[in-house]
């Protein structure tokens, strides 16, 4: 346990520019993922609301270019 | 001031005097009392005992050195110095990504909304314009030249020593396909729309104020000072022309 803490310490917490570092990456990182979460959130409840949902029912598969 | 009132104030200077030791002793009592209450009650078994504690006996004692062993991490430092800088940075992270957003959001808000993107461009089907013939259609409140030129035209214009030029530029910048020519119709003067296969050069011939352009939309005469601007376009199919 203390080990790894030790370990997690002067990897990532001893130097500055390491610190820095690592905590833009995990604020890109997080900001990715919270996107990503919360589109998949905003799916799952307006399932059957979207355009890409129904969009089957008024186009063929062939004049998919028409539109996009 | 009247002896009188001398007499009072010494007084009640003497009465406080006489009653401050009786509350001293009073409020010792209290505290005395508390004490005992912790230590007797049968149900806890936590005394508290302060960093700063003078000793439990009547007479405080004066040498104790306050003591914080107890609140000492047993497991090292590190447990607790990973925690409170993965607090700083986690609390950091979270401020970027906040103005990181805040920022974003004033751009966006700034840039063009789709239903003006979608608007802002102009699709023109190439296969109806024969060679040699020129069209104006409209784009973004402004005319807009799409000239089919023939080979003639194009070997002229790339055939011309265009480092004299007022504005050089060589054909090749200004065109895509040789063979299509497009350039807003809007004279670099003062901006009125020029005529299409008119001037000397057989190009364009501005009537306000006689500037000629060439084949390639060159000023080659008159008071112009630049070429015809050339629009962004694009051509996502052989036949078909994206202004925009």
């Amino acid at each position: 346990m203390s080990g790894v803490l030790s370990g997690l310490y002067s990897a990532f917490v001893k130097r500055n520019s390491i610190f820095l570092a690592t905590i833009f990456t995990g604020a890109f990182a997080t900001n990715i993922a919270f996107d990503i979460v919360s589109n998949k959130v905003w799916d799952q409840i307006n399932k059957g609301r979207q355009w890409k949902d129904i969009k089957y029912r008024y186009m063929q598969a062939g004049d998919e270019d028409e539109d996009e | 001031m009247s002896l009188s009132s001398k007499a009072t104030t010494s007084l009640v200077r003497h009465a406080a005097r006489q009653q401050l030791p009786a509350l001293r002793s009073s409020t010792s009592v209290v505290q005395k009392r508390n004490r005992a209450d912790v230590t007797d009650a049968s149900t806890s078994h936590a005394e508290f005992k302060s960093p700063f504690h003078r000793g439990l006996g009547e007479k405080q004692d004066t040498t104790v050195i306050p003591s914080f062993k107890k609140y000492r991490a047993s497991g090292g430092e590190n447990t607790n110095k990973l925690f409170q800088y993965f607090m700083v940075g986690a609390f950091g992270g979270l401020s970027a990504l906040g103005a990181k957003n805040t920022v974003q959001d004033f751009l966006v808000n700034m840039s063009a909304s789709a239903d003006v993107l979608a608007q802002a461009k102009v699709e023109v089907d190439l296969a109806t314009i024969p060679e040699g013939k020129n069209v104006i259609i409209k784009w973004r409140g402004k005319p807009v030249f799409i000239r089919h030129r023939t080979g003639d035209e194009i070997k002229e214009a790339e055939d011309y020593d265009w480092k004299q030029l007022r504005d050089p530029q060589p054909d090749s910048d200004r065109v895509k396909k040789p063979e299509w020519l497009i350039m807003l119709g809007v004279c670099t003067h003062l901006g009125c729309v020029p005529i299409g296969e008119a001037g000397d050069y057989g190009g364009w011939f501005c009537p306000c104020h006689g500037s000629h352009y060439d084949i390639s939309g060159r000023v080659r005469k008159g008071p112009a000072p630049l070429n015809l601007e050339v629009p962004e376009y694009d051509f996502p199919e052989d036949n078909a022309l994206v202004i925009g």
